[in-house]
């Protein structure tokens, strides 16, 4: 892996970009040298390690923008989702990096004056606009036309599930000469095991489209890295109740936004159905024992994860972060969570969807079996900490939820129903 | 206590210490880490650790045992308090006779019963001792004793239990998680209040569920026990109750690893297995170490039977798992074995050689398999 010692240079000064330390800019040539002795990665951590830098975290804005003036100012593209649950991760990482000083180009898939840019995040995007951020549409293929032949450090594909829709964007990029390619994957892709949590490194599915991705981008590029996120929440998703309520495309009945969870796939709608229920009162039916477990992450952990990967690219190379909080969750306690940030009690029915004749996968939004991944690689290679706080977070999502108003909105839960007579349980209905 | 017949064999007693070089870097789990664990090959001892005149409360039933064989080899004075009732010293399943007589030549032995605190007091006083082991403390009064006698320990290293965690909802446990002060483990917590208060330099050890070879809590051997008579496992709930195992090898390491390190300083580390393991999961990893065929799991629901005072499965049910991290960044430590190579070791050094503290008790299974088979 190629390592120039300036770039270790650039990534202590970088690293440290929290705390103000002398010890850690390149101030010299021959502090450059020194870092990009056999090992200027380790040496780079290493000496910003002693000088106390913290995790970083969005909050002092004039800290970082002295941080990027010191020399560790990046251009980075990112290209965009035009929907579904990662769409919010590319927002809050532009924002991470803008209060950090960098320059953010936003490249979301598609047309700027379509329908998706009606909804979150694409709707907030002022916000990144405001605060320096360029934002451009078009198609990802053809990235370096839709950027008008602009050049970047970095870029993130938070796109592509596949090699068909990265590839031309990795390959520009490598042609382009971007010293950082990221790459937006899946913890979906571990195989399943008796010994949870999936660590990087676990074997995966070897027919995931993330997979090939992740391969092609390995050969392709001295400096990657993918993450690979589980479940999301955080204000500003993309799964907004009134589209999917007049969303035709829609198979599962109209949701409201209990919670607003992101998962990269339909079943979110019927998770807010599911935890809407909470509201009014009605139990709420899990598959199994509900002892299984999952991890739901704050998306600002995502965006500080990948931004350390840009502050830190020595760190980074070649290295795959599972993009998730520190914390399994169980069903049962999901639930539990979501009642007390409501603050009512709520009644969990535990059914089999074999007995009961139902798709698991239809009647609950996350998968049916243990699904826990651990950060532990940005853990260890970028100092990276987690901020999410479920039981917290779930009560300011839930502060929005009941401020829009929508708790009164007419609901049917024709799947609950089914379940829970089968079950034999009695539903009140709740005025 | 069933037979712990003395057995001769070549293999070399795996000690493996850390270096610490570059230690919190060290720990990449980008890679399968089989490539350079160097299990069974030549001790690393630490180096530049001055020789302590040590005491180990216990050392001669489980976790002791490869303890004081660790801090021997370190070159330290090792002095194990027990009432006697077990062997001093016995030759390990594995360990060589060369080894075997270095080590039961060079252990010291004080012998008495800690719960008179009296003679613990006044024995310790009259010995003095740089840094103390409590491995087999449960309740703070008899660690007080131990304190008294020695007013200038440099180290008290505690073996607690992460049973003393506030069971949640939101796992694995980290040392800085709320702990339950009306477990059954209480005493453990009270411990390390007692030693929080008193102005001494404590080290504070959580492991989870211990296995390996000697091990006198049935867990692995449940388990071989019915893989070995064909019987079906009968797991309560679902199975997928989530535990966590940790080599007693790895934790005797971790131990050595605290010793005079500033970083253990009045600190709690929870040491155990880097992942953890549904229960389903762990009645095939034992199956797989000792080379039976995949287990017929029995699932059953635990309230729709009444085992008088027996216990029908090993372990709590619940989830239980604690992160290890805390120990891998600051004490520079990963653990050396992963499940089913822990559970090898136990079943090739113990179980497999005919070995095992309790007899089969095949009772409650019966209890549920009978039930389940009119219930069909």
């Amino acid at each position: 892996m190629a390592f120039s010692s300036t770039a270790a240079a650039t990534a202590a000064a970088a690293f440290a970009s929290g705390h103000r330390s002398a010890a850690c800019r390149p101030s010299s040539k021959s502090s450059s040298s020194f870092l990009g002795a056999s090992f200027p990665r380790v040496s780079a951590v290493r000496r910003c390690a002693a000088s106390g830098a913290p995790a970083r975290r969005a909050v002092a804005v004039t800290v970082r923008a002295q941080a990027a003036s010191a020399g560790g100012k990046k251009s980075v593209l990112i290209v965009n989702t035009n929907g579904g649950g990662h769409a919010v991760i590319g927002f809050y990482f532009a924002k991470e990096l803008l209060a950090a000083g960098h320059a953010v180009t936003v490249l979301t898939v598609g047309e700027e004056g379509s329908d998706k840019m009606k909804k979150t995040p694409f709707s907030r995007f002022s916000e990144l606009t405001s605060a320096g951020a360029k934002t451009v549409w078009g198609d990802p293929a053809d990235v370096g036309a839709v950027v008008s032949g602009a050049s970047f450090d970095v870029v993130l594909d938070n796109n592509g599930k596949d090699l068909d829709a990265v590839k031309p964007v990795a390959d520009w990029a490598k042609a382009a000469g971007v010293g950082q390619f990221l790459f937006v994957s899946s913890a979906g892709i571990y195989t399943t095991s008796d010994e949870p949590p999936h660590v990087e490194g676990d074997a995966v599915k070897e027919s995931a489209g993330h997979v090939g991705v992740e391969k092609y981008i390995a050969g392709e590029f001295t400096n990657w890295a993918s993450f690979r996120p589980q479940y999301m929440i955080g204000s500003g998703n993309n799964k907004d109740c009134e589209e999917w309520f007049f969303d035709s495309k829609n198979t599962n009945p109209p949701a409201k936004i209990l919670a607003n969870f992101q998962i990269p796939t339909r079943t979110n709608l019927r998770k807010k159905r599911n935890l809407a229920g909470i509201v009014r009162k009605r139990p709420v039916p899990i598959p199994g024992s509900g002892m299984q477990i999952t991890n739901i992450a704050h998306v600002r952990d995502l965006a500080s994860m990948l931004a350390l990967a840009v502050e830190s690219p020595g760190a980074a190379a070649g290295k795959i972060f599972n993009s998730v909080c520190d914390r399994a969750v169980t069903f049962n306690g999901l639930v539990k969570m979501c009642a007390a940030a409501a603050g009512i009690d709520a009644e969990i029915v535990h059914y089999d969807p074999a007995a009961v004749g139902v798709d698991a996968k239809k009647a609950f939004p996350f998968r049916n079996m243990h699904f826990y991944a651990e950060p532990r690689a940005a853990k260890e290679v970028l100092g990276w900490t987690s901020k999410t706080n479920l039981p917290e977070d779930l009560k300011e999502r839930f502060a929005e939820y009941a401020s829009s108003g929508r708790g009164e909105k007419e609901m049917s839960f024709d799947l609950d129903d089914k379940i829970l007579s089968a079950v034999g349980v009695p539903v009140a209905v709740a005025a | 206590m069933a037979a712990m017949a003395s057995l001769k064999s070549s293999l070399l007693l795996p000690c493996p210490l850390s270096d610490f070089s570059g230690a919190a870097l060290s720990i990449s789990s980008q890679t399968r880490r089989r490539s350079w664990r160097s299990r069974g090959a030549t001790i690393k001892v630490s180096a530049a650790a001055d020789s302590k005149n040590i005491l180990v409360m216990g050392g001669t039933r489980f976790i002791g045992i490869f303890l004081s064989r660790l801090l021997v080899k370190e070159g330290h004075q090792v002095t194990l308090f027990t009432r006697g009732k077990a062997p001093i010293t016995q030759q390990l399943p594995g360990e060589s006779d060369a080894e075997y007589a270095e080590f039961s030549s060079k252990v010291l032995h004080l012998k008495g019963d800690r719960q008179d605190f009296d003679f613990v007091k006044t024995s310790l006083a009259a010995k003095g001792f740089d840094v103390v082991y409590d491995i087999n403390g449960r309740e703070a009064v008899e660690v007080a004793p131990i304190l008294d006698a020695l007013p200038n320990l440099e180290q008290y290293i505690y073996c607690s239990s992460a049973g003393v965690y506030l069971k949640s909802d939101l796992l694995p446990h980290f040392e800085t998680d709320a702990v339950d002060p009306k477990s059954r483990h209480k005493g453990k917590l009270e411990t390390e209040s007692l030693l929080e208060s008193r102005d001494v330099n404590w080290t504070s050890i959580r492991p989870v569920y211990i296995y390996g070879p000697l091990n006198y809590n049935p867990v692995e051997e449940w388990f071989f026990h019915r893989l070995k008579a064909g019987r079906p496992i009968p797991i309560p709930g679902a199975g997928n109750q989530i535990t966590q195992l940790g080599h007693v090898k790895d934790l005797a390491t971790a131990f050595g690893l605290v010793l005079g390190n500033p970083k253990a300083s009045k600190q709690v580390f929870n040491i155990s297995g880097a992942k953890y393991v549904t229960f389903d999961g762990l009645a095939r990893a034992c199956a797989k170490a000792g080379g039976f065929p995949e287990p017929e799991i029995i699932h059953y629901n635990p309230k729709d039977f009444d085992f008088g005072k027996k216990k029908a499965f090993p372990f709590r049910d619940q989830h239980f798992f604690a992160s290890i991290e805390k120990a891998t960044k600051e004490l520079g430590c990963t653990p050396e074995y992963d499940l089913v190579d822990g559970l090898t070791d136990s079943y090739n050094l113990d179980f497999g050689r005919g070995t095992f503290r309790k007899e089969a008790d095949f009772t409650t299974d019966d209890i549920i398999l009978g039930k389940k088979l009119v219930s069909v």
